[in-house]
């Protein structure tokens, strides 16, 4: 019985998946949209899309079935079954009465255009507005998306200096990662520590996800906004985009994007905005979540599309260095260690049993310490294999496990046998049914599960008529 | 599934034979260079929207000289600088696909332009162009992140006749690519190339020689686009019969049997008392070896 509750995190496939089929398809008419579903294929669906591009007729579903190997078929099922979930491809009847299968025509056109070109123009391009006076460059951007990031995060932690608009405050809230009783400031929940110790790419995507989740019930079109989000993914860092032809429900997002730090516009009423890493690397962030068992190998990707270095060094004597000055990470650190010193550039903090498990009861788990260790690894501990020394990784995950001593399980008791022999005979038969939890022969007590209760009881009734 | 950190590069290689190309042009109109580049930036540009770490390059290879197409030495992946690209995609296709097949269509045309064919020297100049995407992908693996692993291949995209000259250089790119684990995939326009056969064979890529010119661009989506995971899961063309003959190296030409010395294990056509490559000397000529043999076999009789 888990009594914590976990940091759900969908990926991009399973939202998409959610989506109704109207929605679905209103979204492919846009080519960012398509290349960012395009790319969350699984790598086999990804060569089928691309086999199909470029045929106008409809392909037997026979030959589609030989174009993997035998051994591969459940890839093959696979890749079918979430081509057609995300309607990408259709049936058809094809002359002759068999099954044919076709690309979904408006995917096709837009995935074409977005590969080739032949279309429209995603959006004014800020040339349009001529050069910039105020141009920004690639180094500011980047400092100025972490700041806006670190001003939520320090929020969240309730740093006195950090103060967001209402309507962040009311999506942390909705979210579940913060709390308010009524009147009083909002305070982080256990799902709150969850999410501050998740990579920046995680992070965005999950408050992401939640938005999307509120977009309607503000009264702004799913579709818009998803495909200016995509759009916005596929951009250039360092280029300046117009505001042009951008609706009012666009406007409000953009100005929400603004505070996440996603892109960067010098005043309110600026004609022009710069996305940030952020915003580009917010599609990474997806894929980062979907293979969750893979975290090593995501935490590079996350570090290196942040443009933020990774400053923690952990030694296999359960001392965790960690050369920054920054409030938040300190106080993140100290989530879960226990803080020896503190020097102007680096903070030293001991990893104790205790310290872990007081982490643990907040609710965070075993994995989330070592996944946030690790995506924060300084460049050095990144060179040696695995990135965090073992000894470590294992006690966290004992310590955690120390906690987790009882298994509940549900069941039925039998007792009051009037002869060991009875009871012998009920145990070996629920031993031979497979359905027997526990037993003790000086006691004559049983337990049989549930759903076996049922065959155990007949099986009784039946012996005791018998003798 | 491709994970998120490796990166995967691949370098094609474009055959430019201008004499080539000019009879191709005549042979059949509607299949000509320009078509076949068409081709090739369909291919390029389907490899990077697959995922954020694919990389790519284009090597043009020229009977004068082996050319980088894509990325050029002005221009980083990566950062594009505001001004340069003022372009930009009016058309909706993805910027870094636009900016990208701009370039390679500049440059082309810039190599064309500077082009001056003289008589003797009408080879494709291949296994210096292979030798470069070596010395790139190298490069590229150098300055990886810690923690990054990639996986490289070559395709060439092959149109002109074999050089027998090159034989020499091209087995010792053949097995630099061996020993680096690169893949080269080979893609031929016109006459079956035995050099490039071996070249797959070794290291493990695919030979394909296709029957109708004016669907490179589906051949290649086909069967070059899937990366060497995918490929064990599909079904591709089964691999052709390789021509393993070497080039003897006293006329450059093909045999299936002939000499070889015994201390640099050079190949020649014709006996020579004397090997051009290490200087070594023969010193005892064959038919005075026979003789005591048979003579030892009667007396044993």
């Amino acid at each position: 019985m888990k009594l914590r509750v976990q940091l759900q995190c969908k990926n991009l496939h399973e939202y998409l998946r959610e989506l109704s089929p109207d929605i679905l398809d209103r979204l492919y008419n846009h080519p960012a949209t398509c290349l960012a579903v395009y790319r969350e294929l699984p790598s086999l669906a990804k060569n089928y899309v691309m086999r199909m591009l470029f045929l106008d007729h409809p392909l037997p579903q026979a030959a589609v079935a030989l174009w993997v190997k035998k051994d591969s078929q459940k890839d093959h099922d696979q890749c079918v079954s979430v081509l057609t979930g995300l309607r990408l491809w259709h049936n058809q009847q094809l002359q002759g009465g068999l099954q044919g299968i076709v690309l979904n025509p408006v995917f096709k056109d837009n995935l074409r255009i977005a590969l080739l070109g032949g279309g429209k123009a995603w959006a004014d391009e800020g040339s349009s507005l001529g050069p910039d006076r105020h141009a920004r460059d690639v180094e500011s951007l980047d400092r100025y998306a972490m700041e806006r990031w670190e001003v939520i995060l320090h929020f969240m932690v309730g740093s006195p200096s950090a103060a967001v608009s209402q309507d962040l405050a009311q999506l942390l809230i909705q979210a579940g990662l913060m709390k308010s009783e009524a009147g009083d400031a909002p305070c982080i929940t256990s799902a709150g520590f969850q999410f501050l110790l998740l990579d920046t790419a995680s992070q965005l995507w999950y408050i992401t996800l939640q938005y999307l989740n509120t977009v309607q019930s503000r009264g702004m079109d799913l579709v818009e906004i998803l495909s200016f989000l995509f759009q916005l993914s596929f951009s250039t860092l360092g280029r300046d985009y117009s505001v042009e032809g951008m609706s009012e429900s666009l406007q409000t997002f953009l100005q929400h994007l603004r505070e996440f730090g996603l892109v960067f516009q010098r005043k309110r009423k600026s004609r022009r905005y710069y996305p940030t890493r952020l915003a580009i690397t917010l599609a990474a962030g997806v894929t980062a979540n979907s293979s969750s068992s893979s975290s090593s190998s995501t935490a590079v990707s996350a570090m290196s599309g942040t443009g933020e270095s990774g400053f923690i060094v952990v030694e296999t004597n359960y001392r965790v260095y960690a050369y920054t000055d920054s409030e938040l990470q300190i106080a993140l650190v100290a989530l879960f260690s226990e803080m020896l010193y503190r020097l102007s550039n680096v903070v030293v903090a001991q990893v104790t049993r205790e310290s872990v498990q007081q982490a643990i009861a907040n609710g965070i788990t075993a994995q989330q310490i070592i996944h946030f260790l690790r995506t924060r690894a300084h460049p050095v501990m990144l060179k040696q294999t695995p990135v965090l020394p073992p000894t470590i990784t294992d006690q966290i995950r004992l310590w955690e496990l120390e906690r987790d001593r009882l298994q509940f399980t549900e069941g039925v008791l039998y007792n009051q046998f009037l002869s060991q022999a009875d009871f012998e005979v009920l145990r070996d038969r629920a031993q031979g049914l497979g359905v027997l939890v526990w037993q003790n022969a000086p006691h004559r007590v049983m337990v049989v599960t549930p759903h076996g209760h049922s065959e155990v009881k007949r099986f009784w009734k039946r012996q005791k008529s018998h003798t | 599934m491709a994970s998120e950190d490796e990166v995967s590069l691949l370098v094609i290689v474009v055959d430019v034979n201008p004499i080539w190309w000019g009879q191709q042009a005549q042979r059949e109109p509607e299949f000509n260079l320009s078509k076949c580049l068409d081709a090739v930036m369909v291919m390029a540009n389907s490899h990077l929207v697959m995922t954020r770490t694919n990389k790519l390059a284009i090597i043009a290879s020229h009977c004068q000289e082996s050319h980088f197409l894509y990325p050029n030495k002005h221009w980083k992946a990566g950062d594009v600088a505001g001004d340069e690209v003022s372009s930009g995609s009016g058309d909706g296709k993805y910027e870094l696909l636009s900016v990208a097949n701009d370039l390679v269509a500049e440059e082309i045309r810039n190599l064309m332009a500077r082009t001056q064919v003289k008589g003797h020297q009408t080879d494709t100049l291949l296994a210096g162009s292979l030798a470069k995407a070596l010395c790139y992908i190298h490069r590229v693996s150098k300055e990886l992140e810690a923690g990054q692993d990639m996986k490289s291949r070559i395709l060439v995209v092959k149109a002109a006749e074999d050089c027998a000259l090159q034989y020499m250089n091209f087995m010792n790119v053949i097995f630099a690519a061996q020993k680096q684990n690169i893949l080269i995939d080979a893609c031929v326009l016109d006459s079956d190339s035995g050099l490039l056969q071996q070249a797959c064979d070794i290291t493990g890529g695919l030979y394909l020689k296709i029957p109708q010119k004016t669907a490179l661009a589906q051949y290649l989506l086909w069967v070059f686009l899937p990366d060497a995971d995918q490929r064990s899961q599909l079904v591709l063309p089964p691999s052709v019969h390789v021509d393993y003959r070497a080039a003897c190296f006293c006329h450059r030409n093909l045999i299936e049997i002939g000499y070889v010395c015994s201390v640099c294990l050079s190949i020649f056509c014709n006996f020579s008392p004397i090997c051009t490559t290490c200087e070594t000397a023969f010193k005892i000529p064959l038919p005075q070896m026979m003789k005591p043999k048979k003579k030892k076999l009667k007396t044993a009789n």
